[in-house]
């Protein structure tokens, strides 16, 4: 048994903890939010947003927002951990593809659901019986009363491939092969994922309150509209991930 | 000024000016409701415009086919060839910029900034590291951009001596 009180021994008072590339990659995150992540993850946002109708959309949109910071998080310390970037790119390709189809699905559904076109009521949050035409793993979602089944949402859409975020993945693989020793490594890709996943927040709670207006869910016909709208989006989701 | 009913159901302020035309005011309801509709149409614009059209980068002019080999750029007596290598130059793969400079002797080592013309992807760099007679090498990524687009460029920064870039297609 050593001596040496923990952190000695696992080296943690020499690590940089406040990496220069922590704020670098939270005022990345923040200005790319407004830009890519309104484009990427505003539909998703929207949809999350119209279904809850009048339910607390804080809670929600806090949970989705944490569930993806916290994915981005765990493959920053992949990264660092590897310290190889297209290793680990190549092989979440497929589980990337997964998730962008994944979203499509959810969107469509959610458009779906608004629209009163098919009546299976609310994907989240209500009463809902899909009737068997729906996977497993949505009927559970559905039947979750708790705002809490937004986080899990946020947990795989996190795993949406997107520009941006792999240039910051391309950065905590980087940082994993300069540090001192692996658990430097992970730590210092985790935290450069999260700050960039933190820095990305408020553009999307900015969509999330654009698109929480009550008014707008008392008008059935631009309800509708926005349901297709969001079907469309869907769609686009479903044939990019199948491309991808 | 007085509100009136108008024909959707939504309420209008009706006014009447100077010149005594009358002109009507949305409401905050019916500006909610522009706004709603031009994300969602930014929205489509994003991603159908892009699906439409994965090639198109606007403002953007091809300078280099980095496919075929060295590329050759000038700004005033600075001189950069770039080579990326291997060829056909893909994303998400390890890639080697070599970088040949005359013209200009820097005190410190060039790097290259990777971007896309027409999207922000955040900071990245790649490090060059010497080899001697105005040649440098660095390795580095060129991430995949969901969007479709395929263009981008290298911007080759040689402290104080100035910067020359490089705008190219890759492959996904």
């Amino acid at each position: 048994m050593s001596l040496y009180p923990l952190p000695v021994r696992l080296n943690l008072y020499s690590m940089s903890f406040i990496d220069p590339l922590y704020p670098l990659f939270l005022v990345t995150g923040f200005t790319v939010g407004f830009g890519h992540c309104i484009g990427m993850c505003g539909p998703i946002v929207i949809s999350l947003s119209l279904n809850l109708k009048d339910k607390n959309r804080f809670i929600p949109h806090l949970l989705y927002n944490s569930g993806r910071v916290v994915t981005y998080s765990i493959l920053g310390g992949v990264m660092g951990a590897t310290g190889s970037f297209t290793l680990v790119a190549s092989h979440i390709a497929g589980i990337q593809k997964g998730a962008m189809i994944f979203a499509g699905i959810l969107i469509i559904l959610m458009g779906l659901a608004m629209s009163g076109l098919i009546s299976f009521g609310k994907v989240f949050g209500d009463s809902y019986n899909p009737g068997g035409f729906i996977s497993r793993g949505f009927q559970r979602l559905s039947r979750t009363k708790s705002p809490a089944a937004y986080f899990p949402i946020g947990l795989i859409l996190g795993l949406l491939p997107c520009g941006p975020v792999y240039t910051a993945l391309l950065a905590a693989a980087g940082a994993g092969m300069k540090a001192a020793g692996p658990l430097e490594a992970i730590i210092t890709g985790m935290g450069v994922m999260m700050c960039f996943g933190l820095g990305t927040v408020p553009a999307l709670f900015l969509v999330a309150k654009l698109a929480d207006m009550g008014w707008l869910k008392k008008r059935e016909l631009i309800y509708r509209i926005g349901a297709v709208l969001m079907i469309a989006v869907g769609v686009y989701f479903i044939i990019k991930g199948l491309r991808y | 000024m007085i509100e009136v009913l108008n024909l959707n159901g939504g309420v209008m302020r009706q006014g009447i000016d100077s010149g005594g035309k009358q002109h009507f005011f949305p409401t905050t309801g019916v500006l909610k409701f522009a706004g709603l509709v031009i994300i969602m149409i930014g929205i489509l614009i994003f991603g159908g415009g892009v699906a439409l059209n994965p090639a198109i980068a606007a403002d953007t002019t091809i300078n280099c086919d980095a496919h075929k080999g060295v590329c050759s750029q000038s700004s005033g007596d600075l001189t950069v060839a770039l080579e990326i290598t291997p060829r056909p130059v893909k994303a998400m793969q390890d890639l080697v910029f070599k970088v040949s400079i005359t013209g200009a002797s820097p005190a410190e080592p060039p790097h290259i900034d990777l971007g896309m013309p027409a999207m922000k992807m955040g900071p990245n760099r790649v490090a060059l590291k010497p080899l001697g007679s105005g040649i440098y090498e660095g390795s580095g990524v060129i991430v995949r951009c969901k969007s479709g687009r395929r263009t981008w460029f290298a911007n080759v920064i040689v402290p104080a001596a100035g910067e020359v870039k490089f705008i190219f297609d890759v492959i996904y």
